[in-house]
């Protein structure tokens, strides 16, 4: 929904807010860069991966987004099925590939569960394919990253996308 | 060119297969289409299981007008023109929901979900109560025609015309593989939707018949391991049919009975047993003695569907899904497409997981398959606008020869009706399309009945 309830977050200078910062700025360092493969180690081997369908509703409905549709619904499976994919001479719609920058702002860490921190953010991602006009998608992050010995790995990944209809060709590329 | 000399332009140069590459970009010819296809054609809106209970609605288009798709209280599906009928307003905003009125945020008019005006502010002081403005008489605008098939409910525009079910015709065969694997039908999810710089005509003749891309275009998904079937020699071995407004795909299964071979494409026991129940005896026949089961399909004019059995983990495990999909027509170099998940409503609900992750890794918004596709089509509506473009006839004469006779003949004794043949071929492209131009030749709508309340 688009009201939350509000929880304060960690002050921006303790170091579990830092450690997950700089995790998403590297991450996104690495999405733009298109080191697929790269980022697939960045996920656990339970992660969710989701991007449910928004939908445009009154607002008392109670929901605008819908509960049994995603354009994302992803395990780790179907993130390495896509990252392969990519990695073929035959994924033509990444041929020639789209350049992209994620913009990862307003990041918001909170503790718990456990080692783990939820981190809140937003992403507003700039994709030029060729001549084309750009595209834009802007979305909530809620994601839950999990420390390890490698450092932190991502293990759930919510995006509220503000669009009920995207205005892009396709979502070749991740958030 | 004048509209005429368009129109003859087109219509001629698809009798010989060859077709004008303007008509995937042209503003006289979406005008045309806009007139006298979407004028004309029954359109699919909605599936009626988006709308289990009383009050629920959708709010869907066809090309410009809007209509809001709802169940009344007395349970009957209904389909509204949404606009006040005051000034002109749209009565509803949202594109889905659960409501008894809708009630106009200009002048607060409200209706019934079963259209009619149920009050207005100061209707004895500005309109003299029913002197003025009789308010039983007022409902929201229906539009011509409704009827629904299979739960899909479609609307016509024009007052008199062909019935649905004439529409439809023999394609009603193929239709009822992807919608009657049980008597009860399906239910559909989404949809997802998102706009495509492509003209709506290219997806719908993609789906109609083009087997031919599927080796070449989706080759990453065969080199991943996610779908096994669309290798070049395998492809080729499989069914095109067209009957009615509508053709589609299919794929050769391997040798085996009807259990058998839909255990292949990843139907568990009690689906089979269902579908067996449900289809007629040439419908199982389809798949048990000809061994082809259906892939992709096109219904006249927009509305698409795709059934694949894709492998969903490391272990190989293949589940097969359905997706039905509507090419909207947002201009003539833009689509918005709506992409729905369709499953049986009494298959397993392990069997519904697995199905729409199926869906969501193959098609869709961000499925692996569709994703190439759409580049294809983004990048030939592009080109397609320019001078070069008008002097170009796009060769779709494939599986004829220069004399215009069959390379591969119709197949003998085939279970379902029209006409199928196996093997590469544009037969169903170019049947779509002269469907699509005969509309286009047809000539403007005539409006017998005054549209108004």
């Amino acid at each position: 929904m688009g009201v939350a309830t509000y929880e304060p977050s960690l002050p921006f200078d303790d170091p579990r807010h830092l450690a997950a910062h700089r995790f998403l700025v590297e991450e996104a360092a690495i999405l733009d860069a298109a080191d697929w493969a790269r980022w697939l180690e960045l996920v656990t081997a339970d992660v969710r991966y989701v991007m449910p369908v928004r939908v445009t509703t009154v607002s008392d409905a109670g929901y605008d987004a819908r509960s049994d549709m995603a354009h994302f619904d992803e395990d780790r499976y179907a993130l390495a099925k896509r990252v392969h994919r990519l990695l073929t001479e035959h994924a033509w719609t990444e041929d020639p590939p789209s350049r992209t920058r994620h913009l990862v702002t307003n990041v918001r860490t909170f503790p718990g569960p456990g080692d783990e921190v939820r981190v809140e953010s937003t992403v507003l991602l700039f994709r030029s394919r060729g001549d084309r006009e750009p595209e834009w998608l802007c979305a909530r992050r809620d994601d839950v990253l999990r420390p390890t010995a490698d450092g932190h790995r991502l293990a759930a990944r919510h995006l509220t996308v503000e669009e009920s209809v995207l205005r892009t060709q396709n979502l070749a590329i991740l958030l | 060119m004048t509209r005429g000399a368009l129109i003859d332009d087109v219509v001629g140069e698809i009798a010989r297969g060859m077709i004008p590459a303007y008509v995937y970009s042209d503003a006289d010819v979406f005008e045309l289409e806009r007139d006298r296809v979407f004028g004309r054609a029954w359109t699919f809106l909605a599936h009626e299981s988006e709308l289990p209970d009383p009050g629920d609605y959708v709010v869907r288009r066809v090309l410009d007008d809007s209509f809001i798709v709802v169940r009344d209280e007395s349970g009957r599906v209904r389909v509204h023109f949404n606009m006040c009928l005051h000034r002109g307003m749209q009565v509803c905003r949202a594109e889905v929901g659960n409501a008894s009125h809708f009630r106009c945020p200009y002048h607060g008019w409200s209706y019934r979900n079963d259209g009619h005006l149920a009050g207005l502010p100061f209707h004895q002081d500005a309109y003299g109560g029913d002197d003025g403005l009789p308010r039983a008489a007022q409902h929201l605008l229906p539009p011509p025609r409704v009827d629904m098939v299979d739960g899909m409910i479609f609307v016509s525009l024009a007052d008199d015309g062909p019935s649905l079910a004439e529409q439809i015709g023999e394609f009603a065969f193929y239709l009822g593989m992807y919608t009657r694997q049980s008597p009860d039908g399906l239910e559909l999810r989404g949809p997802q939707r998102w706009r495509v710089r492509a003209n709506w005509k290219i997806g719908c003749e993609n789906f109609v018949g083009d087997m031919y891309h599927t080796p070449y275009t989706h080759r990453s998904v065969v080199d991943i391991g996610l779908f096994r079937e669309p290798k070049a020699h395998k492809r080729k071995e499989g069914a095109l049919y067209f009957a009615g407004t509508g053709g589609g795909t299919t794929y050769k299964l391997p040798a085996g009975d009807f259990r058998e071979r839909m255990r292949y494409v990843g139907y568990p026991d009690e689906m089979i047993d269902r579908a067996a129940g449900s289809w007629s005896s040439e419908q199982v026949a389809m798949v048990a003695t000809d061994g082809f089961i259906v892939s992709a399909a096109t219904l006249f004019p927009n509305l698409s569907f795709v059934h694949n059995w894709p492998q969903v983990d490391d272990d190989g495990t293949v589940v097969p899904f359905i997706s039905i999909r509507q090419w909207q027509p947002v201009s003539a170099t833009e689509t918005e497409v709506l992409s729905w998940f369709a499953v049986d409503r009494n298959a397993p609900e392990q069997f519904k997981r697995d199905s729409y992750r199926a869906y969501l890794m193959c098609f869709g918004s961000s499925g692996m398959f569709e994703q190439d596709d759409v580049e294809n089509w983004v990048s030939i509506t592009k080109v397609s606008l320019g001078s070069m473009a008008r002097r170009l006839r796009l060769n779709t004469r494939m599986g004829l020869t220069a004399a215009d006779e069959p390379i591969n003949p119709r197949i003998g004794g085939f279970s379902g009706p029209g006409i199928a043949r196996v093997g590469y071929s544009e037969f169903n492209q170019r049947n779509w399309l002269t469907l699509w131009s005969s509309h286009l030749a047809g000539g403007p709508i005539e409006r017998t009945h005054p549209l108004g309340t």
